[in-house]
């Protein structure tokens, strides 16, 4: 029986793009590059306007302990340093560069000689840190950082492969087309952090990748594929543990205090790609789709590649678009600027046709269905009563600070109430 | 290109509205409306669509004068007006369950600020109004297969004496159990056939409209309470039988009790709730002034609401004792 977790629902999975294989966008005449495209603090910008830059040359930087450089995704010319305003409201500052389609390489970025056997665990957070790498499942946590503040604690690698969300397929994609870079990547943080196990954690509507890890596996028993129900959010960290090894992470502690470290599919390509060709995270898949582009696609594409370019190799709009958002439907940012550029973190562009449905308006009916999906076990209902009448302190005694923002609650709710948006209100309350 | 759309995730909703719930209800209570009809005749009809218009109506127009936006469309109303209609004898007068209407969807549910917001089970309270007000007219039962017409009159039927009645004085009903399970005997017009409630239910836990909690706990209370003080002159199974399949005791526990919006959210607190539905039930049918007690348990336990919430919160994932230690 596949593995699981309680609380949950199975949305409508919506996966367009399973069978289109990995197309390789053309490098577009502009990219627009974060400056922060992780958690912790951003970088500064360490080229002007007009100077020349080379494609993976790394343009930000910071003192900061938890930071992560960040690196020209196409060789060509700063033409701007510009403040954009991104998705979640916060002014983050964006190089700008021309492409000039010579597609030259940085000169840093060299093929590793050393066996992967003879390198230290600080040269190996070294690369990753080197290279940029944040999640790419969308939190987008520095990962030599999750490296580092692994040793010696964990004992267990777990590789996130559940892609829950509806309508993504980038990472079963990647599966399927490269598993040996998943596994390559797996094999250099277990060597890191000296553990003898791993399981890669996949949803078992994708028994298909299963089977090509499998196979790509054969022979490795520190290595397990291990196949979870179909349910959202099983690719939440606490929710893969608990359904992996049955621990509960105690409240407000992390992977690593129960002895785990969980990474991404993508991301452990990436650490593949960073040690052994030296090449930083400067591109990655993503999931075009949605009701309103033309051909859904599963693409590689540069970093800082505007949604624009992006939707219009894939053949445009097919109708007016009302909604663009950043990853899945769950937990996705819905943008206001078409013109917004991939970051780290985007695992896909959905776009929604304008619908002529009539909203119903809002009204609790205390039927309880969010009680029933929330996989952390809360009282979702009264979060939004509460932060309804300002009485923040109240939605605090019901735990509204462990709310995930996984979204369940809202999804089922009959009553139409925008339960999630009511949650970010008493938190951003709370907080202050 | 026109501006884009930006609203918090989760993006996508399930189709299931309150709209829709409201309907799966309203088809779990059509067979026993058609039952009633087959038992006391159609009059049950007209009962039945009066109290639903009216409720509809009243709803509509206090919303229309309050100027808040009109809630109907959701359908709630209309399984209000069918639970008002089962709760009364085939034989009321007709201006009954128009009051009764008034009372539940103006006073209880709309003065409270609509759905959602009242504390007290709409339909319930109308019941016992109704009885307090009214009482003969709320208990005239006519003889079951004595079928009254679609319109006209129905006082000058002959009544009848319920099961319940007859619990009271410590005598069984003179009926075999195969008449209470299906239904064909004296009652209130939606209460009588316990087999098609129970079908109902089943249809509506297997639509995910309700859960089980309510209906098994308060059912289960009133089964074990009757089993272990029953009579010693009867034997224990047959009074058991006798208790579950009267009055509204079906009809309460898997179409009342389980309101959502006077009920607990968390299982745990429906559990408690159910069980305080069934306990009362059978305090007041034992040792109260009345024969049925469903009505009045219920609405007693909806006042435990927010305390059984909010005393039933589940441990929060990773909040457990087993994870304070780690």
């Amino acid at each position: 029986m596949a593995l699981t977790f309680k609380g949950g629902l199975h949305p409508n999975g919506s996966k367009i793009t399973a069978r289109f294989p990995i197309e390789v966008m053309p490098d577009p005449q502009t990219v627009s590059i974060a400056m922060s495209q992780h958690i912790g603090a951003p970088c500064t910008h360490t080229v002007k306007k007009g100077d020349r830059v080379l494609k993976g040359q790394i343009i930000g930087l910071s003192d900061s302990p938890l930071t992560c450089p960040v690196h020209a995704s196409v060789s060509g010319t700063v033409t701007s340093i510009v403040d954009r305003v991104g998705a979640a409201g916060q002014k983050i500052v964006h190089v700008v560069i021309e492409n000039d389609f010579k597609s030259e390489y940085s000169p840093d970025i060299k093929e590793n000689t050393k066996a992967l056997a003879e390198h230290s665990f600080e040269e190996i957070v070294e690369i990753v840190k080197n290279a940029g790498i944040a999640g790419m499942g969308g939190a987008s946590f520095p990962t030599y950082f999750k490296i580092a503040s692994a040793k010696d604690k964990v004992t267990k690698l777990i590789v996130n492969c559940a892609e829950c969300e509806p309508y993504i397929t980038a990472n079963h994609r990647l599966m399927l087309e490269k598993p040996e870079e998943i596994v390559k990547g797996i094999r250099i943080v277990m060597h890191a952090l000296g553990i003898q196990e791993c399981d890669v954690a996949v949803e078992d509507n994708k028994l298909d990748a299963v089977r090509v890890l499998e196979n790509t596996l054969a022979g490795d028993d520190k290595i397990k594929v291990k196949v979870l129900k179909t349910k959202y959010p099983q690719g939440d960290e606490r929710q893969l543990i608990y359904a992996l090894d049955k621990i509960e992470i105690p409240a407000g502690k992390l992977p690593a205090d129960v002895g785990r470290i969980v990474i991404n599919a993508e991301t452990s390509a990436a650490i593949c790609h960073a040690f052994y060709s030296g090449m930083p995270l400067i591109n990655r898949i993503i999931t075009v789709t949605g009701n309103c582009v033309a051909n859904p696609k599963n693409l590689l594409v540069p970093i800082g590649a505007s949604f624009t370019d992006i939707i219009e190799f894939c053949g445009g709009y097919t109708g007016e678009v009302e909604k663009i958002i950043s990853g899945g439907p769950m937990m996705g940012f819905a943008q206001w600027d078409e013109n917004a550029p991939v970051v780290k973190g985007t695992a896909s562009i959905l776009t929604f046709k304008k619908e002529n449905k009539k909203t119903a308006f809002e009204n609790c009916i205390h039927c309880g269905k969010c009680v029933g999906s929330c996989p952390m076990r809360l009282m979702p209902l009264y979060f939004a009563s509460f932060a309804k009448l300002g009485d923040f302190e109240a939605c605090r005694e019901f735990d509204v600070l462990s709310c995930v923002e996984c979204g369940c609650c809202t999804y089922q709710c009959p009553g139409n109430v925008p339960i999630v948006q009511y949650i970010r209100t008493a938190k951003g309350k709370l907080r202050k | 290109m026109g501006l884009l759309k930006v609203s918090a995730s989760p993006h996508i909703r399930h189709e299931d509205t309150t709209r829709v719930l409201m309907s799966d209800v309203i088809i779990a209570m059509i067979a026993l409306v058609i039952w009633g009809a087959y038992v006391f005749g159609l009059r049950v009809i007209t009962v039945t669509a009066v109290s639903v218009i009216s409720c509809v109506a009243f709803e509509f127009l206090f919303n229309l004068i309050i100027k808040k936006p009109s809630p109907v469309g959701d359908l709630s109303a209309v399984v209000s007006g069918m639970l008002l209609a089962f709760n009364l004898p085939a034989t009321i007068p007709l201006w009954i369950p128009v009051v009764g209407a008034a009372f539940a969807m103006i006073v209880v549910k709309g003065l409270f600020g609509g759905i959602g917001k009242n504390f007290m089970n709409p339909v319930l309270a109308a019941r016992v109004f109704l009885f307090a007000s009214w009482p003969s007219h709320m208990t005239n039962y006519s003889e079951p297969l004595m079928r009254l017409p679609l319109f006209g009159e129905g006082i000058d039927a002959v009544s009848s004496a319920t099961s319940l009645t007859l619990l009271k004085s410590g005598q069984l009903p003179d009926l075999s159990v195969k008449d209470m399970l299906i239904g064909n005997m004296a009652g209130c017009i939606g209460e009588i056939s316990s087999i098609l409630i129970l079908a109902g239910g089943l249809y509506l836990i297997v639509r995910r409209v309700i859960t089980w909690h309510i209906p098994v706990s308060f059912i289960g209370t009133v089964a074990i309470f009757s089993l272990i003080f029953a009579p010693s002159e009867i034997n224990a199974l047959t009074y058991m039988t006798a208790e579950l399949l009267s009055g509204g005791l079906m009809l309460g526990a898997i179409f009342m009790a389980t309101d959502y919006v006077t009920s607990p959210v968390t299982p745990k607190g429906r559990l408690i709730y159910g069980v305080g539905c069934g306990l009362l039930t059978m305090f007041i049918r034992n040792f109260g002034g009345y024969p049925e007690g469903v009505s009045f348990a219920i609405l007693i336990m909806n006042l435990f609401v927010w305390y059984l919430d909010r005393g039933t919160k589940p441990v929060k994932f990773g909040g457990g004792k087993k994870n304070a230690k780690a």
